[in-house]
């Protein structure tokens, strides 16, 4: 049964995986889905289609290198579990096994960022920083529960190597409505128009970025935010786009280790082609392991809540153009 | 094209004429080990010389002409360091030329270099190096052939020293859990690793029980006895059985050159003229005795 959706509502990210992989199945004879034992959102697909399902159980590194073993015979393998494990405990596997031969695997999972309040070993947090690393892989960071659909959709024809991001993926917000953005691996989304500063953010903290430039509006204040869930390769032209319109003011906000991520993608494309800002911010996670709390609660603790997004913005915008 | 096509020769080889092959292979290593100016893994390509001439030779069902037959057998190494040894031995199958690996072997923008790359060489099934990798590659192969109901085997050559990496054993336990007996594993059980010889400091014994106790179908042969070898892959179970077979090669690190054999200087090395002349003087006196 194919998902529907609307605007404003929540919606599973799971749950839209689960459903658009078993309609994949049947376009996609030569599609797999491997899970290292979190196969609770896979039921459809393996239920349909048993022969390509595969559960190796606590088994990270073995289940993406049976992935590359198949993609090498001409299979698609969407490996799904989370993320913490898949990009740190099977690293050397993605790395070496999938991206060097560049094969068409894709990892998808959840647990990115400070969510789901399993402390710091089911929190993945560097990710980002290690996926966008590997030559030939393209990386992807997912907010909209609906969007990932069309993600998964868009990755079956790519050559080489997808990781799509998310968090817990329960219960999020959709946040497009139905054909209102063209959704292209590879090219940001103008998640809402502005002039004077743009927020660059992806996955789970879109909505908040959303939240605070809504808040700002009250002000007065015009404020643009880019969901940019390609990170890697990213939407240079987007970046060179909004300092041009937003006058050169830059608040980059997201669930990840402030260094690493999108924030350090944003600055070497800002460096490397010289782009004149007037004021850049990063709010993302600091150097720590941090503990339990809601999500809410541990952006806030850890200064890329929804108040210090308004607070920056407003330091952003306010900054002094020389 | 049937699987009839891939067998290497109209007639199967005899014994004698695999070993004149392996023979053959040790003596070309030798060679480029004495010609390339780097460190080759020499120690473990000769253990394994035996087994990479009786699966080329006689056990994969492979096509030199096809590289893409889906019904050739797939040889997964996941000792890639053992990659020079592959690449003569299917110089020798017919794959590449011999001169074209000793005239590039580690040059820059040669397709030759010290683990396998299928990128820039095809004809290799898949890129190894990293121990420990092969294995889970070779399950997805073998789930591969099963999902699609093809009869051809992965076959998968391991070094006994990478055995210690815990993705083997997932790897294990996943073949097994899968029913994969289109799987084989030939373990080189050459006892060294890169600097103590085994059960020194890592205990590997009681090993032919440890695969049998994930569920493998277990068979131990003395891995330099070409008759052994055949006879092994003579007796492999059929692809549609239920249990992945491993054989596992007692071998000798550095095997047919008495001064690398038993020798952990010989894990890697390279050959100056005058060692090459011993060293193909040893490789000679050592057929000999064996014949004898």
């Amino acid at each position: 049964m194919p998902v529907t959706f609307t605007f404003g509502e929540m919606l599973s990210a799971r749950s839209v995986i689960g459903t658009t992989l078993a309609e994949l199945g049947d376009d996609y004879p030569n599609l797999w889905v491997l899970t290292p034992d979190i196969g609770a959102t896979l039921v459809e697909f393996r239920d349909k289609f048993p022969e390509r399902f595969l559960d190796v159980g606590l088994a990270e590194q073995v289940c993406v290198g049976i992935a590359a073993g198949l993609a090498y015979d001409g299979n698609i393998p969407v490996v799904s579990g989370m993320l913490p494990f898949l990009s740190m405990r099977a690293l050397e596997q993605v790395r070496s096994d999938v991206c060097y031969p560049n094969l068409p695997v894709k990892i998808i999972g959840t647990h990115g960022g400070l969510v789901g309040n399993g402390g710091s070993t089911h929190y993945a947090v560097e990710d980002l920083a290690l996926m966008c690393a590997l030559t030939n892989m393209t990386v992807t960071s997912i907010g909209d529960p609906a969007m990932v659909g069309e993600i998964l959709r868009q990755s079956m024809t790519m050559e080489g190597p997808i990781y799509i991001r998310l968090a817990v993926g329960k219960s999020d917000k959709v946040l497009y409505e139905p054909g209102e953005h063209d959704i292209r691996i590879g090219k940001g989304i103008i998640a809402r128009e502005g002039t004077d500063a743009t927020i660059f953010t992806h996955g789970t903290v879109v909505a908040q970025a959303l939240d605070a430039a809504e808040e700002l509006a009250k002000d007065g204040r015009s404020v643009r935010v880019v969901d940019m869930f390609t990170l890697k390769p990213i939407d240079e032209e987007l970046i060179v786009q909004c300092a041009a319109e937003t006058g050169g003011r830059f608040v980059i906000l997201e669930d990840h280790l402030a260094y690493g991520g999108l924030a350090s993608r944003v600055a070497d494309v800002v460096a490397d082609r010289g782009i004149r800002l007037t004021a850049f911010e990063r709010l993302g996670i600091p150097q720590v392991y941090a503990g339990f709390g809601n999500d809410e609660e541990l952006r806030d603790k850890h200064g890329y809540g929804l108040a210090a997004t308004i607070a920056a913005t407003r330091r952003v915008i306010a900054a002094d153009d020389e | 094209m049937g699987r009839e096509s891939l067998q290497p020769g109209v007639e199967p080889r005899s014994v004698e004429e695999l070993e004149d092959l392996a023979f053959e292979l040790r003596s070309k290593l030798l060679h480029l080990c004495g010609t390339y100016e780097g460190a080759v893994h020499i120690g473990g390509d000769l253990s394994a010389a035996d087994i990479f001439t009786a699966l080329f030779e006689y056990g994969l069902h492979v096509d030199p002409s096809d590289l893409r037959n889906p019904e050739r057998d797939r040889f997964v190494l996941s000792k890639g360091h053992a990659a020079v040894c592959m690449y003569i031995a299917m110089s020798i199958r017919g794959f590449f030329s011999y001169e074209g690996i000793v005239e590039t072997y580690g040059q820059l923008d040669s397709a030759y270099g010290m683990h396998p790359c299928k990128v820039q060489l095809p004809g290799v099934e898949c890129s190894t190096g990293s121990l420990g990798h092969g294995l889970p590659l070779a399950v997805g192969m073998a789930l591969s052939a099963r999902g699609r109901g093809e009869s051809h085997r992965v076959v998968c050559l391991l070094g006994d020293g990478e055995t210690g990496e815990g993705s083997v054993w997932e790897a294990a336990m996943a073949a097994r859990s899968n029913e994969l007996g289109n799987l084989v594993a030939f373990v080189d059980r050459n006892r060294q690793l890169m600097t103590s010889f085994a059960e020194e400091r890592v205990v590997f014994e009681p090993y032919p029980d440890k695969w049998a106790a994930f569920g493998w179908n277990v068979v131990h042969i003395d891995g330099h006895d070409m008759a052994q070898l055949v006879e092994a892959i003579d007796g492999l179970p059929a692809t549609d059985s239920d249990r992945p077979t491993v054989v596992i090669c007692e071998t000798i690190k550095g095997k047919g050159v008495d001064f690398m054999e038993h020798n952990l200087a010989w894990h890697a090395g390279s050959l100056g003229a005058a060692d090459l002349e011993r060293a193909m003087a040893a490789l000679q006196a050592s057929r000999e005795k064996e014949s004898v």
